[in-house]
């Protein structure tokens, strides 16, 4: 790169890369009010359940449980895509994962903020949930923190800190730069986000640092938030459910959506807002491998557990796996198809990886199949639990599909307000790799390109 | 005081860098203003280690502290019995201690970074809104203002396209 | 025989051999604990407020069929797999060994209904209401309970409480039998017993040291307070 044209060339990248934050066309505000008002279904389903009870869902005795914790299992493990995007790619210094980074970061905060509604929902008496929460009360009286569902609380809490941090501080150069080429009340605003940045070099070093510590501490965080997801199911007493497995299984296939929706995204993204220059084929092609990689681990964990519980054929177990089989054939039939063989054959193919429409179509289906593993994983194994006497099924209501459909308008217009409010790509990042990483350099008789250490 | 040169590029940056070295204000004064990080030494050689690791530290000690006072603590003043599970059982103590303890730590290393970038700072300060499309900023800090005059020299004959201070700022 | 509160450990002792299924306890309970009526709908839904049932199971093929009975309450498990998982303290364990339901605590997770074996616990669907004028015979005793809130059997806590203040104020321990639930009360054959484990001259602790004896579940570890003794005694000789 010529370094006379730098100048030039920075502003045309700025301006490429922000093309999201154009003032919303016409079809925006159609898609916004879309979203929206499948949002407002969602919040009218939910005063019906307030006012009249949880007997508007499909609960009941034996599955206690439904569509609200299937739905959470679902939308934490999406979660888990920007921390394995982000932070997992910058501890290997895997460079390519710039452009991708900012966007799977922004999903990780807006799905686990979803996810975080669907206890608050799902509890019986939604207006007293703060009973949940440590705070010294005239009776002197503290939550159970030996339950579950309060190791829950505190690891969403700190995974929602968590990424918000690491989503804002891998932004904070970012928006410093919308600051700067914006005018009036906006340039108050992000000013006022950008906290006075002016990218010294100690500000950088510490950025550059801090980012790499940051992600060292949000990767454990994540994989005991699904961890501790599985352990709702684990620590019971529930045929089914009572396995070691669970915990490395539940992380795995968090990933594996989650990696699956980065995917979905990015191909949005792209269409969008017209990024095809720095959303490249190689982009696509080295995210599906680690799509592959993943599906064929969850493949393994799937098949270590189905197999064991085949062979061992406990009467308890054999129960509620034999249900599952007679009255879930097509559903289990979808899962394996999405989850192993779809994406397994497919990946395995060069031009699959980097065809934006199979890639859509397969990390659709990845999805649409990890969404019927968690349906699997609740219902089956409290249809039919210990007492024959109380055996049972369960159907989603209306009430239920309402809200579950509801969190994915919300989780989108929730992204695509970011999108319009912030930079989608991560501008500084991808701009150190062409300015400041990549250098040119006499080899022989031809000038090659180098790329400079990161830090 | 500080004084800043707005340069078209890294390469007259650079220079304007060994020109202010050469006329003898030492590296601790100066630093570069980018909106791209350059690796150490391309425009400024690194001062001292940020120590904003201490935060996370400290905070990651705080949080495990509070963690292990809210798990098994607020047990031991309101002891309810639950199953055969021990008042204070040592798994439930370790998940929450550990959460907390992160999430303390992912804070601490926040406000450990703020501290060490010197964030958030609202005063005006020198700064050029070309810099976030690729021009470099030379900042020359000192106490002196004689040598605020000896800086804008020197970066004017190296060839800033501008130059500025606080007071320009308001 | 009297005992002191302190060595009490509630339990009960159910002869199956007795039990005709004829289902009065089931009545007796739902009068007794302001347990609000369930439709037919809500029935076949799952959502019936049962905190005592009668299990009716079929053996053998026509024309040698037989129904067995096994009442189902709480069993009030001394491990019980309800209680620690509730986030709120709403279930927890007395230190009478009763397995205890704080109604104005509950959230409503349900995550204790999904970890009881025996499936005891019951939720409300719905706020609670009777067809007149049942809703007139509501005991001042007991909280009617609010929709939201998960529900089981208590062991009559609230004749418990009565019996031992009643005692008290006679200067002297609980008798044996003193305290009756309403299910051992009403049941014509008297196959419900209900008294102190801990006393070993109890009527239920010497039915407990039977041969019949059996507990639900025994292999998960969850030592009931409910002990049954094995029916059908006539049909298996020896």
């Amino acid at each position: 790169m010529n370094t006379r044209d730098k100048t030039y060339s920075a502003a045309r990248m700025n301006e490429a890369m922000l093309s999201s934050m154009q003032p919303p066309t016409l079809r925006w505000y159609l898609l916004a009010l879309v979203l929206g008002a499948v949002v407002a279904v969602g919040l009218y389903a939910f005063t019906v359940q307030l006012t009249t009870g949880m007997v508007v869902t499909g609960i009941n005795r034996p599955v206690m449980w439904g569509l609200y914790i299937i739905s959470f299992v679902f939308w934490v493990g999406l979660s888990h895509s920007g921390t394995m995007v982000s932070a997992i790619l910058r501890l290997s210094q895997a460079s390519w994962r710039r452009p991708i980074l900012r966007g799977a970061e922004a999903m990780t905060v807006f799905s686990i903020a979803v996810a975080g509604l669907f206890p608050l929902i799902h509890l019986g008496r939604n207006w007293i949930f703060y009973y949940l929460i440590p705070y010294p009360s005239q009776y002197g009286l503290w939550p159970n923190f030996r339950s579950p569902l309060l190791f829950d609380m505190v690891a969403i809490n700190t995974y929602i800190i968590g990424s918000g941090i690491f989503l804002y501080i891998g932004m904070l150069p970012d928006l410093a730069l919308v600051r700067d080429r914006s005018t009036g009340w906006r340039r108050k605003i992000y000013g006022l986000l950008a906290i006075g940045w002016r990218g010294t070099a100690e500000q950088w070093r510490v950025f550059s640092r801090g980012s790499t510590l940051l992600a060292c501490l949000i990767i454990p965080v994540a994989v005991s938030v699904h961890s501790i997801v599985a352990w709702d199911f684990a620590v019971t007493l529930v045929p089914g459910w009572h396995s070691t497995i669970f915990a490395p299984y539940f992380v795995i296939g968090a990933i594996t959506s989650g990696v699956a929706a980065v995917i979905t995204l990015m191909i949005v993204i792209r269409k969008a807002f017209k990024l095809e220059e720095f959303l490249l084929p190689l982009h696509f092609d080295n995210m599906s491998k680690l799509l592959l990689a993943v599906c064929l681990l969850w493949s393994y964990f799937y098949f270590a557990e189905v197999f064991t519980t085949w062979y061992g054929h406990k009467p308890i177990e054999w129960e509620w796996f034999s249900y599952m089989h007679d009255h879930y054939g097509l559903a289990l039939f979808i899962m394996i198809l999405g989850n192993t063989i779809v994406p397994i054959v497919g990946l395995c193919f060069r031009r699959v990886r980097r065809s934006t429409a199979a890639l859509l179509g397969i990390t659709l289906l990845v999805n649409v199949a990890m969404f019927i593993e968690r349906f699997l994983i609740v219902v089956p194994s409290l249809s039919h639990k210990n007492i024959p006497f109380i055996w049972g099924s369960y159907t989603p209501s209306w009430v239920e599909m309402s809200i579950a459909l509801a969190a994915f308008a919300l989780f989108f217009l929730l992204y695509t307000l970011f999108t319009k409010f912030f930079p989608i790509l991560a501008i500084t990042d991808v701009r150190e790799q062409e300015e400041a990483l990549i250098g040119q350099q006499q080899l022989g008789r031809a000038r090659v390109e180098t790329l400079v250490n990161e830090e | 005081m500080e004084i800043l040169g707005v340069f078209a590029d890294l390469d007259e940056a650079a220079r304007a860098v060994d020109d202010l070295l050469a006329i003898g204000i030492p590296e601790t004064k100066i630093t570069s203003l980018s909106s791209v990080p350059y690796p150490d030494g391309v425009l400024v050689r690194e001062k001292h280690q940020p120590r904003f690791y201490l935060g996370s530290l400290a905070f990651g000690a705080v949080g495990a502290l509070i963690g292990f006072s809210l798990a098994a603590g607020t047990a031991w003043l309101y002891p309810l019995q639950t199953g055969d599970k021990p008042i204070i059982s040592i798994f439930p103590v370790g998940i929450i201690t550990y959460e907390l303890m992160m999430l303390f730590a992912i804070i601490g290393t926040l406000v450990g970074m703020f501290w060490c970038m010197g964030l958030p700072d609202f005063r005006p300060k020198p700064y050029a809104a070309e810099i976030a499309i690729g021009a470099i900023g030379i900042l020359v800090q000192t106490e002196h203002p004689g040598e605020v005059e000896v800086a804008r020299r020197a970066m004017q004959s190296s060839g800033a396209q501008r130059l500025c201070t606080e007071e320009d700022e308001e | 025989m009297t005992t002191e509160a302190k060595d009490i450990r509630w339990g009960m002792v159910i002869d199956l051999d007795r039990c005709t299924g004829c289902g009065a306890c089931v009545t007796a309970c739902q009068a007794e604990n302001n347990i609000a009526l369930t439709d037919q709908q809500g029935f076949a839904q799952g959502r019936n407020l049962q905190w005592l049932r009668i299990e009716r199971y079929w053996e053998g093929e026509f024309p040698h069929v037989r129904a067995r009975f096994l009442p189902m309450l709480c069993q009030h498990c001394d491990d019980a797999p309800c209680e620690p998982v509730c986030p709120v303290y709403a279930s927890y364990h007395t230190a009478e060994g009763l397995n205890g339901q704080v109604y104005n605590r509950c959230v409503g997770t349900r995550y204790c209904a999904n970890n009881c074996p025996y499936a005891v616990r019951v939720f409300n669907f719905t706020d609670p209401s009777w067809p007149e004028p049942l809703e007139q015979q509501l005991s001042p005793d007991i909280t009617v309970r609010s929709r939201g809130v998960m529900e089981k059997c208590s062991f009559c806590i609230q004749r418990i409480r009565r019996g031992k203040e009643e005692a008290k104020l006679e200067n002297r321990g609980l008798r044996d039998g003193e305290v009756q639930p309403a299910c051992a009360q009403t049941c014509p054959p008297g196959a419900i017993s209900f008294g102190n484990l801990d006393d070993p001259n109890s009527r239920v602790a010497r039915m407990a040291r039977s041969p019949r004896r059996f507990r639900l579940f025994e292999d998960l570890g969850t030592e009931p307070s409910v002990i049954y003794l094995k029916g059908g005694g006539h049909e298996h000789p020896g």
